[in-house]
């Protein structure tokens, strides 16, 4: 926790299970509970009571940890890492992703991986739907956006596709 | 004792006293039931053979009276027979005669009365025929009417029918002039509405593609097997996209 000690937001990084800016805030809230919980064993240990508290983490807790190498051995060490999740929640990169069909787990995992490893370290994906699109997605950056759906592409084909007919009649 | 009581009795006194003497009572009991054994001996033999003679008399009057019997019935069958005979033949001859008078009788009646059906059935087929004659004649008549008016009609009816196939013939050249016309107008509408239809399909075309890729395409072209062809985009606009955020 030493090295946590001296680690900003700017320095995290994000595990590939925590993809979107909910699974951020999920991160802040069990933390905060976690601290809680080991805020109150202390207080009652001072007090006599020995109560033996070992707090249950989630799997997107545990694989933030351990790849930022961090221990929640003290309040304060608990407490800065929450106001840093706090501040990388509201500063993370936001790419606003919507997609034709349901996102699962895995392939918004990879997206993000992707993401991280080529745009930004700490991006995270707002996940949106809309089957309209048919395939594809439809990117939004902050001050961007991106249709990649195969709607767009056949918007974009659709005086091809004319022409290809007009070319089949021939004579007229 | 008594015979020894009067040497001076007669002899037949004596005789009698002597008998006295030696028939007393006990050698007359002897007597007697000597008498009466042979009395009874000799009513039983006798009645043995009164017995025998008796059976052999009914034996014989048996025999007697079966072949008087016999003789007497068979006498009077043999002319109760020859009576029955007599009587029945008398009988059945006169019922004989009775039946072979009726069948005369009978064969007469119908003989009679097969001459009579004869007749009138000649009588009746000559009716007959000379009605039939009657009625062929009339029919013949009637005949010969109805041919001429119906050759009268037929000549009639042929002189119309030429006149409605000039008729029908006028109508025909008026009918493919119709038809030709109809035709050229048909043609022109037809290539119209075809290139008509053939414009709106083309300018639809697209629409029509999209709709059928959604149906199709909707609900089973799954994230994970649009994920290679997504990060391929995402790829080619990398840099874009990083510039933005760095904005």
């Amino acid at each position: 926790m030493n090295e946590s000690q001296t680690k900003t937001h700017a320095d995290f990084v994000l595990p590939p299970n925590v993809v979107t800016k909910i699974d951020v805030s999920h991160l802040v809230s069990e933390l905060e509970r976690i601290d809680d919980e080991l805020t109150t064993a202390s207080v009652r240990a001072q007090t006599g009571v020995n109560v033996q508290v070992t707090p249950t983490l989630s799997e997107q807790l545990n694989g933030f940890l351990v790849q930022n190498q961090i221990t929640l051995t003290t309040g304060p060490q608990r407490s800065e890492l929450i106001k840093q999740l706090r501040l990388l929640k509201d500063s993370a990169p936001i790419i606003h992703m919507t997609f034709a069909v349901e996102a699962d787990r895995e392939s918004l995992q990879l997206l993000a991986q992707w993401l991280r490893s080529s745009v930004h370290p700490q991006a995270v994906i707002a996940v949106g739907l809309q089957p309209a699109l048919i395939a594809g997605v439809y990117l939004r950056t902050p001050n961007h956006v991106k249709d990649l759906s195969l709607r767009a592409m056949l918007d974009g084909g659709h005086n091809v596709i004319v022409g290809e007919l007009e070319a089949l009649r021939g004579v007229s | 004792m008594v015979l020894f009581r009067g040497k001076k009795k007669s002899l037949a006194e004596q005789t009698a006293a002597a008998e006295q003497h030696f028939f007393d009572e006990n050698f007359r009991e002897e007597l007697r039931n000597h008498g009466r054994w042979y009395f009874e001996k000799v009513i039983n033999e006798n009645g043995a053979l009164f017995k025998q003679d008796l059976d052999a008399t009914v034996a014989q009057i048996n025999n007697d009276l079966k072949e008087h019997a016999t003789s007497q019935l068979d006498a009077a069958l043999a002319q109760v027979n020859n009576e029955l005979k007599e009587h029945v033949t008398k009988q059945l001859d006169e019922k004989f005669a009775e039946h072979g008078q009726a069948m005369k009788d009978a064969q007469d009646a119908a003989l009679q009365s097969i001459t009579s059906g004869a007749q009138a059935l000649q009588q009746q087929h000559q009716q007959l025929a000379a009605q039939l004659q009657k009625t062929i004649a009339e029919q013949e008549a009637m005949i010969t009417s109805a041919f001429e008016e119906n050759k009268a009609q037929i000549t009639k009816m042929r002189d119309t029918q030429g006149l409605a196939l000039q008729w029908l013939a006028q109508s025909v050249k008026a009918l493919q002039e119709q038809h030709q016309q109809l035709e050229t107008a048909l043609q022109k509408n037809v290539a119209e509405q075809e290139s008509m239809l053939v414009g709106m399909f083309e300018q639809n075309m697209a629409r029509i593609i999209e709709h059928y890729l959604l149906n199709a395409l909707g609900d089973q072209y799954d994230l994970k097997a649009q994920l290679p062809s997504i990060i391929k985009q995402m790829e080619a606009n990398k840099q874009a996209i990083a510039d933005d955020m760095k904005l």
